[in-house]
């Protein structure tokens, strides 16, 4: 058989079940109907309304209060340009001032936090406000939702209290325990003695989910092993399923679902294992971008 | 057939011809009624197949969701920036900028005072190394050997497991070498009898090292004998440094001293 005759077979096969949408019109109607009614709420309820009514927009109200501030369509062009400059100069000064506040209020804590400035790109550790490990941000991304809050002048707002951390998801253990039974005598612990200890060269690639909707992923430099590629396979296909799992528990409680932002950052393998390792499962994190 | 029958219209029999058009006719509405009953089968299956395909869809567009809202995100006209709208009064704005340029550079300088000006040590169990700094100094690096993450189980249910806490500590006492008096763990994991809690055999001399700092809880920043394994993940727990590093860090760290483990 041709590739011709064999692609018309299969599409012949394929068309099959759909083969009664060729009698009747009333029925290719109903068909029709059935098939985008699901589609399109899901996509209104999941894609439409969580952008629309994203808690983040500025709100009629505030936009009313700023425009009634504003300066007439009259103004000459190089005062309003003068005037947005030093407008931006507040917004990134707003956004210092609550990276400083979200970290003095970590060092309250006795648990180990994570600083992550996009701007300088250094992600840290720290301890009661002592940084531990400074590790250098080799590359970052962030969502649409962000740089729209960055473009409204907000998100200093978002970013004036620490996030704390919900969820994580790894492509590596967060302790690589491993488990020992005791020796019944001196031999067997001799024979035990010599085994080789096991060295881990894990890939680092994680996601931390934290509260107020943001996402941290965080990559490793270093292209991943053989074994670590698959991983990474199974790592995104659990992600996506934990974000689509969340999108129908917020619909079954007829809630609509949250867009998350997200950030992805960049970093050397062993600074992306020493970050995972090191925080806690409540582990906050202050934020400057 | 005769003449007579042939004319008489009321002759039971029938003609060829009308029983032709009868038999058409009961054909032609069982094919009616056949049409009918399939085209509601149709529909029913149009209905079914719709649903599902449907419901497929709608599954393939929750997974993808997120990235459709991004490319949502993306092509959305900028809102109003928020202070760019605010700048009706540019004296205002000046005063605002100052104070806020002051209220960062005092939150800054109250942040910066976290940091002991005093030396402290950094443990980084993941790599094994560590740090002793002054302030934002670096004093020395060198390697150390970290808990093992091992889980001992005994045959009397009890288990151990041999990692180093992370935090803050404080150096809570120092000495010069010291001994090592064995848990019961240690007669456990080779497969001795455990003897009784002060007993000869549990007192170890030379296997510290030098000098021990303690951290509490019996965790302990100690010497090694074995000095191959430095770099590694080896120990119950507490720090071992080698001889150079460990009295590097027994010489800068005092009584109270900060000891950040991650």
């Amino acid at each position: 058989m041709s590739l011709k005759h064999w692609g018309a077979a299969v599409v012949n096969r394929l068309a099959q079940p759909f083969r009664f949408l060729q009698q009747n019109r009333k029925a290719k109607v109903v068909f029709f109907v059935s098939l985008l009614v699901f589609p399109l709420f899901t996509f209104i309820v999941t894609v439409v309304l969580p952008v629309a009514k994203n808690p983040f927009e500025a709100s009629a109200e505030d936009e009313f209060k700023e425009s009634a501030e504003a300066l007439p369509d009259s103004t000459p062009a190089e005062i309003i340009a003068g005037r947005q400059e030093l407008a931006r100069k507040i917004a990134s000064l707003e956004i210092d001032q609550a990276f400083f506040q979200a970290r003095l209020q970590l060092s309250k804590n006795d648990s180990i936090s994570l600083a992550v400035d996009l701007i300088d790109s250094v992600a840290a550790l720290e301890i009661k406000g002592v940084p531990i490990r400074r590790c250098k941000i080799l590359r970052y991304r962030s969502g649409g939702l962000t740089k729209r809050l960055r473009s409204q002048g907000r998100l200093h707002q978002w970013l004036s209290t620490p996030f704390v951390l919900q969820k994580e998801l790894a492509t590596l253990p967060k302790s690589p325990i491993r488990i020992k039974e005791a020796p019944k005598d001196t031999i067997e612990a001799n024979e035990s003695k010599g085994e080789d200890l096991p060295i881990e060269h894990r890939d680092a690639e994680f996601t931390l989910k934290f509260d107020r909707n943001l996402n941290l992923a965080v990559e490793q430099a270093q292209p991943p092993s053989f074994s670590g590629r698959l991983r990474k396979i199974w790592y995104a296909l659990r992600r996506n399923f934990d974000t689509t799992r969340d999108a129908v528990v917020a619909l079954a409680y007829l809630r609509l679902p949250q867009h998350r932002m997200w950030i992805e950052i960049e970093l050397s393998r062993e600074d992306a294992k020493a970050i995972y390792r090191a925080l806690p499962s409540r582990a906050e994190m202050a934020l400057r971008l | 057939m005769n003449d007579a029958t042939k004319n008489n219209p009321l002759s039971p029999s029938v003609s060829p011809n009308a029983e032709k058009i009868s038999r058409a006719d009961h054909q032609s509405a069982a094919r009616i009624h056949f049409a009918d009953a399939g085209q509601g089968a149709a529909t029913g299956r149009a209905l079914g197949t719709g649903v599902c395909a449907g419901l497929l869809l709608s599954l393939l567009m929750l997974w993808f969701a997120p990235v459709l809202r991004e490319w949502i995100f993306a092509v959305l006209p900028e809102s109003k920036f928020a202070i760019q709208l605010r700048t009706a009064d540019i004296k205002q704005l000046q005063k605002e900028a100052r104070s806020l340029e002051k209220r960062v550079a005092a939150l800054r300088r109250k942040y910066e005072t976290l940091t002991p000006r005093a030396p402290y040590l950094i443990v980084n169990t993941s790599g094994n190394r560590i740090q002793v700094m002054k302030g934002n100094e670096l004093l020395h690096e060198g390697m150390c050997s970290t808990g093992s993450y091992i889980l001992l189980k005994a045959a009397d249910e009890r288990q151990w497991i041999f990692h180093t806490p992370r935090g803050m500590f404080r150096i809570r006492g120092k000495s010069e070498y010291p001994v090592w008096k064995k848990p019961d763990w240690a007669f456990i994991e080779e497969g001795l009898p455990v003897p009784p809690p002060n007993a000869r055999e549990r007192f170890e001399y030379g296997v510290l090292g030098e000098y021990a700092l303690e951290l509490g809880d019996g965790y302990l920043i100690h010497g090694t004998l074995y000095k191959r394994m430095l770099g590694m993940p080896v120990t119950h727990g507490c720090v071992r440094l080698g001889d150079e590093d460990l009295r590097i860090v027994y010489k800068n760290l005092q009584f109270g001293s900060k000891v950040f483990i991650y």
